[in-house]
């Protein structure tokens, strides 16, 4: 085997010579024990592309609606091709109170605040009830209980907006007006968010159930082992440990709530003009006043008054960037989410 | 021998510790009982109107006494179709997700849209829908713009669950079966997703139950209004779901009798998620016991 060094020597000019690689591979066996037919090979290797293409569409799909609702939303503030309505400024839109399109006013401020009060009370009642109920399931519950509310939680969250919004004006809002407001109606941000925390408290439940139940059992040993209670261990050690997740998990909610159309539609009263009216009426304390004055928000008045414009109008176009602004605020709450997730992994 | 060291909780620690504890508890016993007083209510206020004549009459536009019929095709027939539209999108993207992206950065990026689309409001899916399909392809307010439009809603959700459940795999699995001489499209389409299928099965019924429910989409994309022959497989008609005709006639209020057949519809579409959400659960049941 005198040979045997020198070629072993010669490989590696030997590989990076293509025509002497060949050389080499033909001198191994020709016939491999089993071959793929040539439909299979060509369909392993391409196969990929169709699966990657389902991918793309998803990304596509993305930027297609970023594209599409803002060569709409745009319209509102710049002279694009056949737009011969009223061009609106960013001040008179993002800064008035004043909502009246009929004669010339724009300002959307009334249902930015709107979506943001209706879905800041929601969270105020979700996120807090749906953490507990979190940690009961995850800590506290025996097996039957756990089971018993992730099918509770299954299906609240699969209930239908719609089925929220008729059990909100045909149970929910009689009771509240009959009992406390003295049968004038309850319409407002009160009952909306009510309704929304219910329908987001499940996101927020599942999610911190999973944050509680991957944090180490050593956290909750330790703390018991030191002398805690149950629930110091709880208050003082798993919540702090838990909390990049739990805030994810109330982000989430918050996407959920922000987002939501039809069940609130039904139930806050649909009145563009409540800042207005909230000044106006002086019959109650404020704080009532701002819970039960019939309100809107973003999507309730793209529910209310999409079907009832000209495509092509201002006033159109003005709800296309109205959809905008919440893709946006989606985009947002998306990104919120990653960041909080890196914050944990580091 | 010392004395056995034992140490107890204040006092104060330890009424605290009950308290909250039985806190939990109510905290978790009223969730139950806002879901039993839910069901209940709807089931109650819609019970008087069901009856065979409600679920097989066509719907009234002015007078009172009107069915839904309908409704009830077009919600099952745009539930199917839309699953048949997402079904195969959503199995792509999700075994390229499972099986060719890695760990770099295609995957993030790939994740980072499933999440945003699966994050986007309805509302807003309806406008996209609103511009591209009923406008732009001038298909106007019918089956297929709204089928296309629901079908963007439940992609996410079928991406996602195929890519978990493939992930669920074993490796083993995989690895015998490359052993043997398959292919990587082999082992993927004849090895895991049948291990994976019952898993996807689930993920599909709860995607079926999401889209069967939603309304803000279909108000845009299919309409408000239903063809007057039955059944009509036409994807050109509109084509009005159970989810919308319950928003429509409350909201718009010329029916004299809308509160009832708002009420009535309700209950229809509770009655068929608990059935749905019972067959999630015997399905999981069934894959629980087939891996232990």
């Amino acid at each position: 085997m005198p040979d045997a060094p020198d070629s072993l020597l010669e490989a590696p000019p030997c590989a990076s010579d293509p025509a002497q690689e060949s050389l080499v591979l033909e001198s191994l066996p020709k016939e491999p024990a089993f071959r793929h037919s040539r439909l299979q090979r060509l369909a392993d290797r391409w196969s990929h592309l169709l699966f990657l293409a389902c991918g793309l569409l998803v990304v596509a799909l993305i930027g297609g609606i970023l594209y599409f609702l803002a060569a709409r939303g745009v319209g509102a503030f710049m002279p694009l091709a056949g737009n011969t309505d009223k061009i609106l400024t960013l001040k008179e839109v993002f800064l008035s109170t004043d909502w009246d399109p009929n004669s010339g006013k724009f300002g959307i401020l009334p249902f930015i605040a709107g979506s943001l009060s209706v879905t800041g009370l929601a969270l105020l009642i979700a996120a807090p009830a749906g953490i507990l109920t979190g940690v009961f399931i995850a800590k506290l519950a025996p097996g039957w209980m756990k089971t018993l509310m992730r099918q509770v939680m299954d299906l609240l969250v699969g209930i239908p907006s719609v089925v929220y919004g008729i059990f909100g004006l045909m149970v929910v809002l009689p009771w509240v007006s009959g009992k406390w407001l003295s049968d004038s109606p309850a319409a407002g941000f009160a009952v909306s968010a009510a309704i929304l925390a219910v329908m987001i408290v499940p996101t927020i439940v599942s999610l911190s159930t999973d944050a509680f139940e991957s944090l180490p059992l050593t956290l909750e040993e330790g703390s018991q082992a030191l002398g805690s209670t149950r629930w110091q261990a709880i208050w003082h050690v798993l919540i702090p440990a838990a909390r990049p997740r739990l805030l994810t998990a109330t982000v989430l909610g918050l996407g959920r709530a922000i987002g939501e159309a039809m069940a609130i539609q039904m139930v806050i009263g649909n009145n563009p003009q409540w800042i207005a009216l909230m000044r106006q009426s002086t019959d109650q304390t404020p704080i009532l006043r701002f819970l039960f004055t019939p309100a809107a928000t973003l999507t309730t008045e793209l529910v209310q008054e999409l079907p009832n414009t000209a495509a092509g109008s201002t006033w159109n176009n003005l709800l296309f960037a109205m959809g905008l602004l919440l893709y946006l605020m989606t985009m947002l709450i998306i990104l919120a989410t990653r960041r909080l997730g890196r914050q944990r992994n580091a | 021998m010392p004395a056995a060291i034992s140490y107890r909780p204040r006092r104060l620690s330890r009424v605290t510790d009950r308290v909250m504890r039985l806190a939990l508890w109510g905290l978790a016993l009223a969730f139950i009982a806002v879901l039993a007083v839910f069901v209940g209510a709807i089931l109650k206020q819609g019970w008087p109107v069901l009856n065979l004549g409600f679920l097989t009459r066509m719907p009234e536009t002015l007078d009172a006494g009107g069915g839904i019929k309908p409704e009830i095709f077009n919600s099952l027939y745009l539930v199917a179709l839309s699953l048949a539209i997402s079904l195969p999108i959503g199995l792509g993207a999700g075994i390229y997700m499972a099986e060719y992206a890695g760990q770099g950065r295609i995957l993030r990026f790939l994740r980072l849209c499933i999440e945003t689309l699966a994050a986007t409001p309805s509302i807003v899916l309806a406008l996209f829908g609103m511009i591209v399909f009923v406008q732009m392809m001038g298909w106007s307010f019918s089956i297929r713009s709204g089928a296309v439009t629901l079908a963007l809603l439940n992609i996410p959700v079928i991406t996602r669950v195929t890519e978990v459940s493939l992930l669920g795999v074993p490796r083993e699995l995989k690895e015998a079966s490359y052993g043997l001489g398959a292919t990587r499209l082999q082992t993927i389409l004849k090895v895991a997703l049948p291990y994976a299928a019952t898993g996807i099965l689930t993920g599909l019924v709860l995607t079926a139950g999401r889209a069967f429910g939603e309304s803000a989409i279909l108000v845009f994309t299919a309409g408000t209004n239903t063809s007057q022959t039955f059944p009509d497989f036409r994807l050109t008609v509109p084509g009005e779901t159970l989810s919308v005709h319950l928003w429509y006639v409350t909201s718009d209020g010329t029916l004299p009798d809308a509160r009832e057949i708002a009420a009535g519809t309700a209950a229809v579409m509770i009655v068929v998620l608990l059935v749905l959400n019972l067959s999630v659960r015997l399905l999981d049941r069934f894959i629980r016991r087939r891996t232990r």
